[in-house]
């Protein structure tokens, strides 16, 4: 008995050692990326690496000194919770559809759906660019919310579908016998019990929008509508060079919001990535 | 408070029937029991009551009133699931309550109402807790005070007690039997289980292949079926259906012999006779064979008989011990001997 407890112990280091071992080696671009970005510029580019820098807040009071950051920040944001709406809102109630109804061509529309995403984006860059050219939407958060929404529609409709198809018919016989009529179903009976789903979806839908590059690169011109992503990339530029702090201070402040929301999340988000392939 | 009148009722899904040619009138405060196999209509029957499934043809009548295009959610109707159903996120104060939102009833009754309904499954002390927390007679429960809250024109139960175990399941029929005769409403239930359809209903509906194949009330359809289904069904061990030929009066099978059977019937004819109708008894024996098995239970003994290559169940005395492949011999009740046709299986008279 005695032995076996031993043994469970020393798996049980090895475990943690191993799971220890992996999550810094993930952690380790993140960390090194703060470093490299509260360091001053003369120690960015060097022979040797320097693993115990100066600590330098230049990068810092240069991003919100130089640049418009703040400006970014909240185009960023309004971008993605807008888009983020406008897809629970269309999305909701055609998963409902699709999981819900019997018609004609009910799973052909289902897969048509999702085969708007299976087109490489670069396809479709150039009509889009026009059609909002033609609409005056270029250079507006607008133009980004609706893109970075008509991108995340198709799977954020799937995911809430197939948590729809986990509910039993029998929650919605019985509201319907209790006298609910199909809209107070869906709010009072099917939204609460997909919860998870809906979470789940729009927090993927959100980490695809922050890392949005190529329309949002061709939409925005100015820093009126640029995001985090494209504005990262404008600091490549310029007379001063690669100012590589800055960059490296920017993208980690883009990861830390990302990253606190996966966190609070995170027991919904693991239930929902494997709903569907494990019944029970 | 209401009368189901179910008239000519067809019910198709492309070439398969569901349900054919099912016609019944439930009375007012009537409790009716649907039994039957799974797969036999009686939940699809129960469903087009509730108006959650329409009927292909024919009439279902409340109270006069012809309910076949009026929603469910219009219709006066309350059903319990096998599976509870349970709103998961509501509270079981909310469950129960959820009804008395949906139909409008005025806010200040509400709680008085829930309250009322939990006593009548004693829930109370539940009220505040998520289904899940509950164990499955609990939830079971609630559900039944979900369904009574409004106090609707009719219940439905759809197989209510299949997911509890043995002990409640028993407990919770006297439970619900006690509240259908308390608050006087028509009652439809749904079941394969004979003892719950013997035990709770007014009137059993026997049901196969979506059709009815007999009404009556407990005692009828035991006593007096009208079928070698109905006969098979009813019954624990089941009645014996013995195959064989009737030639003036006098029943022949291998090892069997009853005389004194009508004499307008001849044939191939199969004999049904219960466990209990036969004795073991030496003197105007029906049956001679050899013991094949003996089962005691304590309040009685099973024994099996074998004759010819047929197995017979007879319900012997408590105090019964044989051993096996011995010679026996059984004599019938002959005032409980049913004959039926030995092709269609319907009963002869």
């Amino acid at each position: 008995m005695a032995a076996k407890r031993k043994l469970k112990g020393e798996s049980l280091f090895l475990r943690y050692l191993i799971l220890g071992g992996w999550a810094l080696f993930c952690l380790m671009p993140v960390l090194w990326f703060l470093s490299i970005g509260l360091r001053p510029r003369t120690e960015i580019i060097t022979p040797t690496p320097i693993y115990f820098p100066t600590f330098s807040l230049d990068a810092w009071h240069m991003i919100w000194e130089d640049w418009p950051m703040g400006q970014y920040l909240r185009n960023s944001v309004l971008a993605i919770i807008g888009s983020v709406i406008i897809d629970l809102v269309l999305a909701i109630p055609a998963a409902y559809s699709l999981s819900r109804f019997e018609y004609r061509g009910r799973d052909d529309i289902g897969f048509y759906i999702l085969s708007t995403r299976m087109m490489a984006p670069a396809i479709v860059a150039v009509p889009i660019f026009f059609l909002f050219r033609n609409m005056g939407l270029l250079d507006t958060i607008w133009a980004l919310m609706l893109i970075y929404a008509a991108i995340n529609l198709s799977f954020v409709t799937w995911i809430i579908r197939s948590y729809m198809l986990e509910i039993p018919k029998e929650l919605e016989d019985a509201a319907k016998t209790d006298g609910a009529g199909e809209l107070r179903i869906l709010w009072e009976i099917i939204i609460p019990a997909v919860l998870p789903g809906i979470i789940t979806a729009a927090v993927i839908a959100m980490i695809f929008a922050i890392n949005e590059f190529l329309f949002t690169l061709l939409i925005a011109s100015t820093p009126d509508a640029y995001t985090m992503s494209v504005a990262l990339a404008n600091f490549t530029g310029g007379s001063d060079g690669i100012i590589y702090n800055a960059i490296a201070l920017v993208a980690f402040l883009a990861f830390v919001p990302v990253f606190l929301v996966v966190v609070a999340i995170q027991k919904h988000l693991s239930r929902g990535l494997t709903m569907g392939a494990v019944k029970g | 408070m209401a009368r189901i009148e179910l008239n000519d009722i067809q019910k198709r899904w492309g070439p398969v029937w569901g349900v054919r040619d099912v016609n019944i009138d439930i009375a007012d405060e009537e409790f009716v029991v649907f039994l039957g196999p799974s797969g036999c209509g009686k939940t699809t029957t129960m469903r087009m009551i509730a108006g959650l499934e329409d009927p292909s043809e024919g009439e279902i009548i409340m109270d006069g009133e012809v309910m076949n295009e009026i929603d469910a959610r219009d219709r006066d109707v309350a059903m319990v699931f096998q599976g509870y159903a349970l709103y998961p996120n509501m509270t079981i104060f909310e469950n129960i309550r959820f009804p008395l939102r949906m139909r409008n009833i005025p806010k200040q009754e509400h709680d008085a109402l829930v309250r009322r309904a939990a006593e009548l499954v004693e829930l109370t002390d539940y009220l505040d807790r998520k289904p899940a927390a509950l164990s499955g007679g609990q939830r079971q429960r609630a559900a039944l005070a979900r369904a009574i809250v409004r106090e609707p024109q009719v219940f439905l139960m759809d197989e209510p007690l299949s997911n509890l175990d043995a002990k409640l399941r028993q407990a919770m029929r006297v439970q619900i039997k006690h509240i259908q005769r308390e608050l006087k409403i028509t009652t439809v239930y749904v079941t394969h289980d004979q003892i719950e359809a013997m035990t709770l209903a007014d009137r059993i509906v026997i049901m196969q292949s979506g059709a009815i194949q007999q009404i009556g009330t407990p005692d009828e359809i035991y006593n007096d079926p009208a079928n070698t289904f109905v006969a098979n069904f009813i019954g624990s061990p089941p009645m014996n259906l013995i195959e064989g030929t009737l030639e003036g009066g006098i029943f022949r099978a291998e090892g069997i012999e009853v005389g004194g059977l009508p004499g307008h019937h001849s044939g191939t004819i199969t004999l049904g006779i219960r466990p209990e109708d036969c004795t073991v008894a030496a003197e105007g024996a029906h049956l001679s064979g050899t013991v094949f098995g003996v089962e005691p239970t304590g309040d009685t003994t099973y024994l099996t008989m074998k004759a010819g290559n047929k197995l017979i169940e007879v319900k012997a005395d408590r105090d019964y011990r044989a051993d096996l492949n011995i010679d026996e011999k059984v004599r019938f009740d002959p005032t409980r001997i049913y004959l039926f046709d030995g092709e269609s299986g319907e009963r002869l008279r």
